[in-house]
């Protein structure tokens, strides 16, 4: 694909809603950030400082109580529209009547595709994740990290312009997830796409991310902006060089201060 | 098998005491099953009716003999039109539960998805659903007579109700998270409808058909007894004003395998609907 030219910029985005206490609850205040085109770019925080709001605000399905989401054409500066989008789920919210074959074609069949040609391209994005075979089964009859390959696989096929990823790897277990990193890894490279990665992980971050945003505790917002300037594709042994133990270290101390403090706001209220 | 017949000719006393374990072995077998069961209980239970009735002589007026029932009913299947009115009663049952199927569907995605809508036909839904449909027999009767729209309206309130409101639970209950997946694919409202909310809340709606075709049975047959000069309702009615207690049992009979083939076949597709419940 054409490499992506589109910047998401969170321009002051504040999002609250009401509450039954009269104080409104704040997920996000002043928050400003830009989301670089082509770039994988985590967000990493506490959770509850609203880091999943911050890609839903991305993907249009919320809007902000204040400031603005602006998508902006890195050549010309100026605005553009909202580039396609696709998302991964931390739940993979994978059709359970569909079989695998039909969940991946699943947005080419709403766009209007021909059967043919959707199963086509179904194939090769499931070839891509390596589950080739697994076309005809049900969600129900694969395992964990198989079914996030299908959530993969369905917004690959989409070919996005930016790829949403929530919390991808957050419902596998410890062994899944580190080959699911590697191997996602290796994808996103591949197709060059924006990436906005929510993550709670810390080592998930620097394997993946160009940059990483660490957020503080609610109402979330910025709290540091940090390059990862190792080569790409990373596996899990360049999280053993000094400079990936350096950023580990780095983010760490940010966010166990905003742990602590969200926890002691938690028990503050309550 | 070589292995035991060797045994029976080395160890006579081993291979009776193998025997004996196998013979035990195949009727606890037979005892497990649960269908065995319940077949041989049903077998037992008319084999001591029949015995009954004979050894002490009960009129048949009273009480017949199962074989002279299934005698009376193979009799009136072949000569009596009894598959006729087997064929009016189906037919007056099934037209009506379409209907109520589609609509009730239809709405129940509607209430679903729309506030207003909701609103409304909740408070219709809270008068009519606990009305004994029974009771709506005389007044259907003055508006519509007793031919093909009253049975068809009839058996159409039976299944309505309950798929409605199964309807609304289910596609209520559809998570959340597949709306937003579908959204983030590019389904529209009518997709997200169609693609989305009706497919998961399959499930529930099909618990609903099985609690409303129930109920359409019983207001078709209710209600030929009461009005209709056919059906099986009818024949039933009229057998026994005639005393015809055979044909009675006949009618019974007939009705309680459609009882059975029913039940048996939504067994059969809430097995395939298992592909919906574990996600």
């Amino acid at each position: 694909m054409t490499s992506p030219v589109v910047d998401i910029r969170f321009e002051d985005v504040r999002l609250a809603w009401p509450s039954k206490a009269g104080q409104p609850t704040v997920a996000l205040d002043r928050m400003r950030c830009a989301i670089t085109a082509g770039k994988v770019t985590a967000i990493i925080g506490p959770s509850g400082c609203g880091k999943s709001t911050m890609l839903q605000l991305a993907r249009g399905f919320l809007d902000p109580s204040a400031g603005e989401i602006r998508f902006v054409d890195r050549r010309s500066g100026q605005s553009a529209p909202r580039p396609p989008m696709a998302t991964v789920w931390q739940g993979f919210n994978l059709f359970p009547w569909l079989t695998v074959l039909d969940n991946v074609a699943f947005g080419l069949e709403m766009g209007g595709m021909a059967k043919a040609e959707r199963h086509e391209r179904a194939r090769e994005a499931l070839a891509k994740v390596d589950l080739k075979g697994f076309e005809s089964k049900y969600p129900r009859q694969l395992s964990g990290g198989m079914r996030q390959r299908v959530g993969i696989a369905r917004a690959l096929v989409m070919k996005p312009e930016v790829l949403l990823l929530d919390e991808p790897f957050g419902a596998l277990d410890a062994q899944t997830r580190l080959v699911l990193q590697e191997q996602v890894a290796g994808i996103v490279e591949e197709t060059g796409a924006t990436v906005l990665l929510i993550t709670h992980s810390i080592e998930e971050a620097i394997l993946l991310a160009d940059t990483i945003f660490v957020m503080t505790a609610r109402p979330g917002r910025i709290a540091r902006e940090i390059e990862v300037t190792m080569p790409k594709p990373r596996t899990l042994a360049d999280l053993k060089r000094p400079e990936a133990a350096a950023l580990f270290e780095e983010i760490y101390d940010l966010l166990r201060d905003e742990v602590i403090r969200a926890m002691t706001n938690e028990g503050g209220t309550q | 098998m070589a292995g035991e017949t060797d045994l029976a000719g080395s160890a006579p006393s081993a291979a009776t005491t193998a025997a004996a374990n196998s013979r035990r072995w195949t009727l606890r077998a037979a005892l497990d099953d649960q269908r065995l069961i319940g077949w041989g209980f049903l077998l037992a239970l008319l084999a001591v009716w029949e015995f009954v009735v004979i050894q002490a002589r009960i009129s048949p007026l009273y009480l017949p003999r199962p074989t002279g029932v299934v005698a009376v009913l193979w009799q009136n299947i072949r000569e009596g039109g009894l598959s006729t009115d087997l064929g009016f009663t189906l037919y007056r049952i099934f037209a009506g539960f379409f209907i109520a199927l589609v609509t009730g569907v239809l709405l129940g995605v509607w209430m679903a998805v729309s506030k207003p809508v909701k609103a409304m036909a909740d408070i219709l839904i809270a008068a009519l659903y606990p009305l004994p449909k029974v009771t709506l027999i005389p007044l259907l009767v003055i508006w519509l007579g007793t031919g093909g729209p009253f049975m068809l309206t009839i058996s159409f309130m039976g299944a309505f109700f309950p798929i409605v409101i199964n309807t609304v639970v289910g596609v209520q209950q559809c998570e959340q998270g597949l709306v937003l997946a579908a959204r983030d694919l590019g389904a529209n409202l009518r997709q997200i409808v169609l693609r989305v909310l009706i497919p998961s809340a399959v499930p529930s709606i099909f618990a609903g058909i099985r609690i409303g075709l129930g109920i359409s049975i019983i207001l078709v047959v209710a209600a030929e007894m009461v009005v209709a000069k056919d059906g099986l309702g009818a024949r039933l009615f009229v057998a026994g004003q005639l005393l015809d207690t055979e044909l009675v049992f006949a009618v019974l009979l007939v009705l309680a395998v459609l009882g059975i083939l029913i039940t048996k076949g939504q067994d059969l597709i809430d097995a395939r609907l298992g592909l919906w419940r574990t996600s």
